[in-house]
Order: C-alpha cells, then sequence, then structure tokens
C-alpha cells in the first residue's frame, strides 16, 4: 500500500496575484480511483501538477509515503492530454521508455512493450511511427507508456478529452480494466461528468472563486461506487441507465456549476 | 501558421526564427509558391516551374545574342558555347595544373571540414544557449557579433593569427557556418515541447538524459535547418577563403583565371559553384527527410 498526500496545497504562479489553486487537500492511496473535476481554470492541471512534482506548493506539503515529493519520478507516471509521445521514437521504444530509463536490456524491454501494447489493444503496432497513428491509439500508447513504468500512482490530465464518444466510451472500460488488475492508484482529470461518475471511486469538484475566477478550492467530495459495480461483473450500459446514475450526475452537475446558476 | 507568419517582414527575422520557420516548411526556395485562390484569376496559369525554365532560356538566348553580335566584347562575356566548350576543356585537362574535379574536390574537402568542426562546436553551444541562462548570456553577444560580418572583414586577421596554411581557409569557412548552427540548435531547444519534458521526467529519467533523450532529438529539424543554412553560408565564402595562398580549389580557379582575364574560366567555376550548391542543398533536404520524417507532422 502507497499513500500520495497533498496536505493543505496552495500554489501561487510567479507574478501572479492569487492563488491559482488555494488550501486543497486530497489522500490518494493504492486501489483508489479519485477523480478530479471543476470548471476551466479552476487549478486541476496545477493540483496534479503538484501530485506529479512537476510544480512545488507556495504553501502546503505534497507527500508519498510520508516523503516530501521534490521532483518527478517513476512512482508517479503521467498521462497528457497532448499524449506527449515522442515522435523520433516508435510505438515500442515509446513504450518501452520507462524500462530503459531503469537499465532493463533491450530484448527484455521490448517483450514487456509488446506485452503491453497487447494490453491496450494495440498488438502489431509495435513498429509504427507514432504519427501515424489515430488521436485514440495515440492516447494509448500515453497509457500503455506511462504503465510500462510500474508507477504506484497514475495521474492523468484529461486523458479522454479529445476522443470521439464511442472511442471514449472503450477508453474508459479499458481504464476500468487496468486499474481493477494494477491495484494503481489513479487520480484523474476529467470535464465529463458521466465519465466521472463512471469511473472514480471519490469524485472531488474544485470552484474557484466566484469574485476572482481563480483560487480553485475543493468544494465537495463525493464517493462513487458505480466503477467497483463494473468491476463486480454489471454492463456499463445496465449501470448508466440506473436511476441512481441519473441522480448522481444531476447533483455532480449541480456541485460542479454550483455558484453560477443561482 | 500561415496566418502569423505571413504578416512577418522577411527583413525583421532573425536566423533563428528563421530556421524556424523553415522547418515548418514555411520558406521553401524549392517550392512552388502556392497563391491563395483569386477570383478574377485567368483561366489559363502556367506553374511557376514553367515560369523559371523561361525565364533561364530567355537569359541564355540573351546571353547568347550579347556574345553572338559582340554587343559585349568576348573578353568580357565569352558567349555559351565558348564557355560549355571551356568547361569540357578544364574539366579533361584542367586549369593551373588541377582538372575542374580536383579543384572541386579540394574545395568541398575544405567546406565539409570547416562543417564537421563546426557542427563539434556550434551544437553544443546552442544547447548551452538553449538550457541555460549562463551560456544564453555568454554565447549570445558573441553570435549576435560575428553573424552579419562578411568573411573578407575576418580573413586578414585570420590570416595574422594562424597564417596562410590549410587551417585558416577552413576557420575562414567555419567562422561563416557557426551562427546560423548555434543559432538554429538553440532556437530548436528553446521551441521543445514542455510537457514531453515532463513525461520524460515522471517516467524516470535524469536531467541529463531528458537533455538526450528529448532535448535533442526534439530539435533535430532545426540543426538540420541550422546545417542547411550553414551549408549555404559556407559555400558562399569558399571565394574569399581561398584568395590566400591557395594552389588548388574553385576559388582559387576563379581568381587566377580573372587575373589574366580567362573570363570563360571565371565563368566556368561560378557556374560550378551554383550547380554544387544546388545539389548539396538537395542532398541536404532528401537527408532531412529520411533522418527527421516527424518534422511538422505534430
Ligand atoms: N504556468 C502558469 N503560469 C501562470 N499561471 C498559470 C500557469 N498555469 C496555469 N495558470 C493559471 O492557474 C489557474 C489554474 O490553471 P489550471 O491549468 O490548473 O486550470 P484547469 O482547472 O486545469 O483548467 P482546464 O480545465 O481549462 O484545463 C488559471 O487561472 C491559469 O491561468
Ligand atoms: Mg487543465
Amino acid at each position: 500500500m502507497s499513500l500520495l498526500e497533498l496536505d493543505h496545497v496552495s500554489v501561487r504562479y510567479q507574478n501572479a496575484v492569487r492563488d491559482a489553486v488555494a488550501d486543497a487537500s486530497l489522500r490518494l492511496s493504492s486501489g483508489d480511483f479519485l477523480v478530479l473535476t471543476g470548471r476551466s481554470g479552476c487549478g486541476k492541471t496545477t493540483l496534479l501538477n503538484v501530485a506529479a512534482g512537476f510544480v512545488s506548493p507556495s504553501s502546503g506539503m505534497a507527500r508519498v509515503d510520508g516523503q516530501p515529493i521534490a521532483a518527478p519520478g517513476a512512482d508517479r507516471a503521467v498521462v497528457f492530454q497532448s499524449d506527449a509521445l515522442f515522435p523520433w521514437a516508435s510505438v515500442r521504444e515509446n513504450v518501452a521508455f520507462a524500462l530503459r530509463m531503469k537499465g532493463v536490456p533491450r530484448r527484455e524491454r521490448d517483450r514487456r512493450a509488446d506485452a503491453l501494447l497487447a494490453r491496450v489493444k494495440l498488438s502489431g503496432f509495435g513498429d509504427k511511427p507514432v504519427w501515424e497513428l489515430s488521436g485514440g491509439m495515440r492516447q494509448r500508447v500515453g497509457l500503455a507508456r506511462a504503465l510500462a513504468a510500474e508507477p504506484r500512482f497514475l495521474l492523468m490530465d484529461e486523458p479522454l478529452g479529445a476522443l470521439d464518444a464511442l472511442t471514449r466510451e472503450r477508453m474508459q472500460t479499458l481504464l476500468l480494466d487496468i486499474w481493477a488488475e494494477s491495484g494503481t492508484g489513479i487520480l484523474m482529470v476529467t470535464h465529463g461528468i458521466e465519465e466521472a461518475l463512471l469511473l472514480g471511486t471519490e469524485v472531488i469538484v474544485m470552484t474557484p472563486n466566484p469574485d476572482t475566477g481563480q483560487q480553485g478550492r475543493i468544494t465537495r467530495r463525493i464517493p462513487v461506487s458505480f466503477g467497483r459495480r463494473y468491476r463486480a461483473g454489471e454492463p456499463v450500459r445496465a449501470i448508466r441507465a440506473d436511476p441512481a446514475f441519473a441522480a448522481a450526475r444531476a447533483e455532480l452537475a449541480d456541485a460542479i456549476f454550483e455558484g453560477e446558476l443561482q | 501558421m500561415s496566418l502569423f507568419t505571413q504578416s512577418i517582414s522577411p527583413e525583421t527575422l532573425s536566423v533563428a526564427t528563421l530556421a524556424r520557420i523553415e522547418s515548418q516548411g514555411g520558406i521553401d526556395p524549392f517550392a512552388s509558391p502556392s497563391h491563395p485562390p483569386r477570383v478574377s484569376a485567368p483561366s489559363f496559369r502556367l506553374p511557376a516551374r514553367a515560369i523559371s525554365a523561361i525565364t533561364l532560356l530567355a537569359l541564355i538566348a540573351l546571353w547568347w545574342l550579347a556574345a553572338q553580335y559582340k554587343i559585349v566584347s568576348p573578353v568580357f562575356l565569352p558567349g555559351p558555347e565558348a564557355v560549355f566548350r571551356k568547361f569540357i576543356t578544364v574539366a579533361r585537362d584542367g586549369f593551373v595544373d588541377a582538372t575542374l574535379f580536383q579543384h572541386l574536390l579540394i574545395s568541398l574537402g575544405r567546406v565539409f571540414a570547416a562543417l564537421a568542426a563546426t557542427l563539434l562546436i556550434g551544437v553544443p553551444v546552442g544547447l548551452l544557449i538553449g538550457l541555460s541562462t549562463v551560456g544564453r548570456g555568454v554565447f549570445d553577444p558573441l553570435l549576435e557579433f560575428l553573424r552579419p560580418l562578411p568573411p573578407l572583414a575576418y580573413l586578414p586577421l585570420v590570416v595574422i593569427w594562424f597564417g596562410i596554411g590549410e587551417p585558416s581557409k577552413v576557420l575562414v569557412i567555419g567562422l561563416a557556418m557557426l551562427a546560423p548552427i548555434a543559432l538554429s540548435t538553440a532556437a530548436g531547444v528553446r521551441a521543445v515541447n514542455e510537457e514531453r519534458i515532463r513525461a520524460a521526467r515522471a517516467l524516470g529519467a535524469s536531467r541529463l538524459r531528458t537533455v538526450l533523450h528529448v532535448t535533442i532529438p526534439s530539435a533535430l529539424p532545426q540543426i538540420f535547418t541550422g546545417l542547411r543554412i550553414a551549408l549555404g553560408a559556407g559555400w558562399s565564402t569558399l571565394v574569399a577563403a581561398e584568395l590566400v595562398a591557395a594552389t588548388r580549389g574553385l576559388g582559387f580557379m576563379i581568381q587566377s583565371a580573372a587575373q589574366f582575364l580567362v573570363t570563360d574560366v571565371v565563368l566556368v567555376g561560378i557556374f560550378t559553384i551554383a550547380l554544387v550548391a544546388f545539389a548539396l542543398e538537395w542532398a541536404i533536404r532528401t537527408l532531412d527527410r529520411r533522418l527527421v520524417p516527424w518534422s511538422g507532422r505534430d
């Protein structure tokens, strides 16, 4: 079991007048699937970047298993909305990057990369250059690349944001499957309300200060169990059709747009 | 991108921005210019290449006429056939103790020696400029000082310091190549996608390995552009570099021919230099497409 904690974290960017994120706390344990959502500009990416070690908090603490987070590391792999793949390398080399950094020998890392490619349903694409892939395929390569690091935590910033509805649905179930298998603690940012409910074990809502449009705070934490129901074998369609799902959707939408609808 | 680049006047561009724009396929002397569709365009239009070919033929015809009817004295302007015949003679029998090919080989040797040396220095300097404030503070003014200097201006100083041997010639050519390579590399480094750097760091790469595995490959398209500009700059410095105590080389051949008013050999030299420049440019573009096929695709 590992634990990633953000403890009363505030972030103020250089030259900014106000905090981008104000006093945010969260706990991510192995097996959790936290979903961070909220309006544009409320500080979701900033908070995820603190967890990743890309941005250091101006006040408060970020820790993994009690140790302060000082820099990015392979224990917290990141999946980016823009996929951030390396276009000069083949699909297989992209996936094997973390293994190469660890010093795993060529043959072994190719074998493991191919296994991960099969896991994200991209068998046979290993030798392709990444710029020949579609957006959905690239996102899956990005996911496989992060998983190759065997991270304790998987941090994802709107990983499915740029995908069409059908591809997105398939990716959601893939994510749930991978989460169930790996036991990794996942922190994911999304704008999709249904996506948040379907995937998360807890949905965390951030809201900016209504006067400034910044100073994003965590305003709601909603525990959810639809993802667990999927893991227990219930089909996604049936879960979506459940009236409880519709009720949760309305509640979450209210929480996100609180202050704006009044 | 076209919206942005079209509004920039070429005069205000530095080599570095030029390199970036070129690497995105913005300015391409080989491609036919694309015209925005005009409503009043005539239904019949010649492609730019055809217009270029016609222009070239017309110029040669004018040249031929001028020589044929002695409008200009043949001492100053021998006709196209005379120059072509001379081309064959110089290629076969040589001029001042060496055939055209031997002159060419020596010149190419000097330019490529300079290119190799400049790459070894210019790429690391470009990396330092792009990666560190100190590097930028140290090297930027030096390069900005060097960049606009004409080779003929520093040639005497190079001779005073390093003598009249082969190293001086290579150095003069190399100095002309340094700024394009270093500044293009720096532009490439600064244009690196920040998320790719972060991705590498979060996959366990140290800062140094991130530079090796992400920054340098990212900058390759711009480094290639710098290399292309540098090769052009170096090649055009050839005549100046071979002003001093050379016994072979295309530049030397042109100068000795000029001293004896052998105008046809001067023209042969000029055309050879132009043709080789064209061939080099083409070769680098081909190499570029082979080695950085992802350039401009993401
Ligand atoms: N590098 C930066 N420098 C300065 N300000 C920044 C920087 N990155 C983000 N900000 C500011 O911080 C605030 C939060 O930005 P952030 O990207 O975290 O929001 P977000 O919730 O991820 O938005 P979105 O949903 O649009 O991705 C915004 O006001 C933004 O302008
Ligand atoms: Mg964001």
